[in-house]
């Protein structure tokens, strides 16, 4: 093979001289070349945000909880009723938990010992069946959480009096009840877990690893937030759904299926979360703090991105409010208002991960595997 | 084809910026040398670092789709199956294509730049592809010995016993739509509008790594010189990449070289093939404005394939639709397809292709109206010749012959 070396046939020598010291032109972002107080930021997540939503979530879970054993001992419809609220509020605050994997919740791979959708009903069976489980195994992921609690409060009977029939009549009652307390009470106990660690000891070094490498706390929860936006949020509770990335539509594959009518609520919560933690929203005060919106708009050239982020989430507000509050029945009835609301959601993908974090000059710790 | 010898080298002007000021962090900046191969052949360590498996797999599989389309033996599922293959199923006569975890249908529609935010496009379009390759078992199969006329589907066959024609009741070849619309949906659309992208080739630590060299896990390229390598597979996955022969596939190579053998665009296959070499050089060399320059010469010429064979196959259709309406429904057929594709095109220096999906929807409607085929005009076959080669840089009679 004959290889030909081109080498320079015109040069052109550029001399620039200039004597400003803040002179940008190349809009690199190098380690605090801007001015913006990241540590405020950090502070900012960690005790108005992220700390206060693993103590509301716990101290749901811990209703939960108590709600379970009160069931357990006395397994009426009244009781399930209650059961079934306290699942559902939990399940709310739950959405403003999801996007934050680091720290204990990485370590222990807390997220997918949460919210791992569709549920395996077999798994969940053979559990009960055999009585010999460990709830922490990868194998039991699709089998505990949110979703196998979903099934074990709706999907296990068409009526509140047959869901309670299935804890008090079969021979496999007890067993039953088991489960279902050994579920709830894993749940609690890994968030106290996680929430202790940040309260303990990790508070402390999050908030102080203010460095733009990958291992710095920004960097971190920046490509956290991106990806369960893309995966979390984008993907599992629209796309998949919407047929988005197979050959047909998938409406069991939406989040709460047995529960049915509440995959729009989860949505629209984990949307206001999504956004609140983009404009740094404290989550029990409501009032602004130091948010990745205002570290855009800090740095110069920058100032029209975070607003085309927050209208972009207002637009995919407005298009999931129109939907059906069943996701499942929306996918069935008209799938092309799914895959609208996925499309809008879609925009602020590229915002996020192309645009902010140029502005912001993080990589992207991973990648979609699409490729051949 | 004998290669171009000289490959142009005007791009490479090297422009060293020296930039003098009071801040510390400024750099001289000398762009790296940029080694052009005469064909597409790159080494690192003694190690080809060229591959494009994947695409070689889909133009295979979109080939045994081609031909079984006209195999009245098949069954709607299996024809179904075969669009969306799943790993393991035995749709294609080939092992190897069974074993691929690969398919056509998740690739039609599916580029990032034209469909990450439009899923409702893309899945419209993609249940266009199955809802005709269903009517071609349903439709077409059923009505395999019958005579087609007016409003009904049936056999044509081309005037002097020609070539039998299956058409709907409005004289669509629906094979040719599909495939077509694979052409475009597929390999034009992935290649222009995904891996020729910026989206996809300066994603995450894309330009970093290709810098610095690091490569794929257990392979010899970086992520960047694959994605260009997948670009130039939709092309030549089933040609020779050093010495292409063309006429390989059923699909862009095909048709590439029935552009190249019209005398008014001889040369467009070297121009194609030079970007590619000179743009993966270019990758290797570090100069991504010199790679993303080739990207836009590919997008242009790529485009102008299904602009020209649009052009061609309605002016075609023009002199046997009077005498001969086989041998017309077959160019039509084609011309349809073409125009379909059109909305996967690449408008250089732009994120648009050459004609939206709602222009190609009003220019196919404009076919079908009525009867179709059965009654469409010189005059519309005319207006919609001069429409499609206006907006591109050659001429109805340029293409038309």
């Amino acid at each position: 093979m004959i290889k030909r070396t081109f080498l320079a046939l015109f040069t052109v020598v550029v001399l620039m001289f200039s004597c400003s010291s803040d002179d940008d032109a190349s809009g690199g972002n190098d380690n605090q070349t801007d001015n913006f107080d990241r540590s405020a930021m950090l502070i900012n997540w960690a005790d108005n945000i992220i700390i206060p939503v693993y103590e509301d979530l716990n101290s749901k879970l811990e209703i939960l909880a108590a709600e379970k054993e009160v069931f357990m001992a006395e397994p009426t419809p009244a009781n399930l009723a209650n059961l079934r609220t306290a699942w559902q509020d939990a399940y709310k605050v739950w959405q403003y938990a999801e996007m934050f994997n680091v720290g204990m919740a990485e370590n222990i791979n807390y997220i997918f010992q949460m919210n791992v959708y569709p549920t395996n009903i077999q798994d969940i069976q053979n559990n009960i069946e055999s009585q010999d489980y460990d709830l922490s195994s990868v194998n039991n992921n699709d089998a505990v959480g949110f979703p196998a609690l979903d099934y074990m409060l709706y999907g296990v009977g068409n009526t509140e009096t047959e869901v309670v029939e299935f804890y008090t009549t079969s021979a496999s009652a007890d067993k039953r009840k088991i489960y279902l307390s050994d579920l709830t009470d894993r749940m609690q106990t890994l968030t106290q877990t996680v929430l202790e660690d940040w309260k303990n000891s990790y508070r402390d070094t999050f908030v102080s690893s203010t460095d733009n490498t990958a291992t710095g706390s920004i960097n971190l929860v920046v490509n956290d937030f991106i990806y369960y936006y893309e995966k979390g949020f984008r993907a599992n509770k629209f796309g998949i759904p919407a047929g988005v990335f197979s050959q047909n539509p998938l409406p069991d594959r939406v989040e709460a299926y047995h529960k049915y009518d509440f995959s729009k609520a989860l949505a629209l919560e984990a949307m206001n979360a999504i956004q609140d933690f983009f404009t740094g929203r404290a989550y029990q005060s409501g009032s602004d703090g130091r948010s990745l919106a205002d570290y855009l708009n800090s740095i110069n050239g920058n100032e029209d991105l975070s607003a085309s982020i927050t209208s972009q989430y207002t637009a995919a507000r407005t298009k999931i409010n129109t939907l059906n509050e069943s996701f499942a029945e929306q996918v069935k009835t008209n799938n092309v208002a799914m895959t609208e609301t996925f499309d809008i959601i879609q925009l602020a993908v590229v915002l996020l991960k192309v645009d902010m974090l140029q502005a912001l000059d993080i990589s992207v710790d991973y990648v979609d595997a699409d490729g051949d | 084809m004998k290669r171009s010898n000289v490959i142009t080298s005007l791009f490479l002007s090297v422009s060293a910026l020296v930039f003098m000021s009071c801040s510390d962090d400024d750099d001289i900046i000398i762009d790296p040398v940029v080694e052009v191969p005469d064909t597409y052949s790159f080494e690192r360590n003694g190690t080809s670092t060229v591959s494009y498996d994947g695409q070689t797999t889909r133009i295979l599989m979109a080939n045994e789709l081609k031909s079984s389309l006209l195999d009245n033996t098949k069954t709607e599922t299996e024809l179904l199956s075969m669009y969306a293959h799943q790993e393991g199923d035995s749709d294609f006569s080939d092992a190897d294509l069974n074993a691929s975890s690969k398919n056509l249908r998740s690739k039609t529609a599916a580029s990032r730049d034209y469909f990450s935010a439009n899923t409702t496009e893309a899945l419209a379009i993609r249940n266009q592809v199955d809802a005709w390759i269903s009517a071609q078992a349903n439709d077409i199969f059923t009505n395999w010995n019958t005579n087609a006329t007016v409003g009904v589907a049936g056999q044509i066959q081309e005037a002097g016993g020609g070539s039998i024609r299956y058409v709907n009741a409005k004289g669509l070849e629906y094979n040719q739509a599909i495939i077509l619309t694979l052409l475009g949906g597929v390999m034009t659309d992935q290649m222009l509008n995904n891996y020729l992208s910026t989206s996809v080739l300066d994603e995450a630590d894309n330009i970093e790594n290709n810098n610095n060299e690091i490569t794929v896990d257990g392979k010899s390229y970086t992520v960047m010189e694959h994605k260009w390598d997948e670009a130039f597979g939709y092309l030549y996955g089933t040609d020779n990449k050093d010495n292409p022969q063309f006429g390989q596939d059923q699909y862009l190579n095909k048709y590439l070289g029935r552009v190249e053998n019209d005398p008014d665009f001889t040369g467009i296959a070297d121009v194609v093939y030079d970007a590619f070499v000179l743009g993966r050089a270019a990758i290797v060399a570090e100069d991504y404005e010199l790679r993303d320059q080739q990207a836009e010469i590919i997008r242009e010429q790529i485009s102008k394939i299904s602009g020209i064979r649009a052009v061609y196959y309605l002016q075609q259709a023009k002199s046997s639709l009077a005498n001969d309406k086989g041998a017309a429904f077959h160019d039509l057929s084609e011309a349809y397809g073409f125009i379909n594709s059109l909305q996967f095109t690449r408008m250089p220096g732009s994120v648009s292709p050459y004609f939206s999906r709602t222009e190609v929807q009003a220019m196919l409607s404009t076919l079908m109206e009525g009867n179709g085929f059965w009654d469409v005009t010189e005059a519309t076959l005319d207006a919609l010749s001069v429409q499609i080669a206006a907006r591109f840089s050659f001429t109805v009679e340029q293409a038309g012959s």
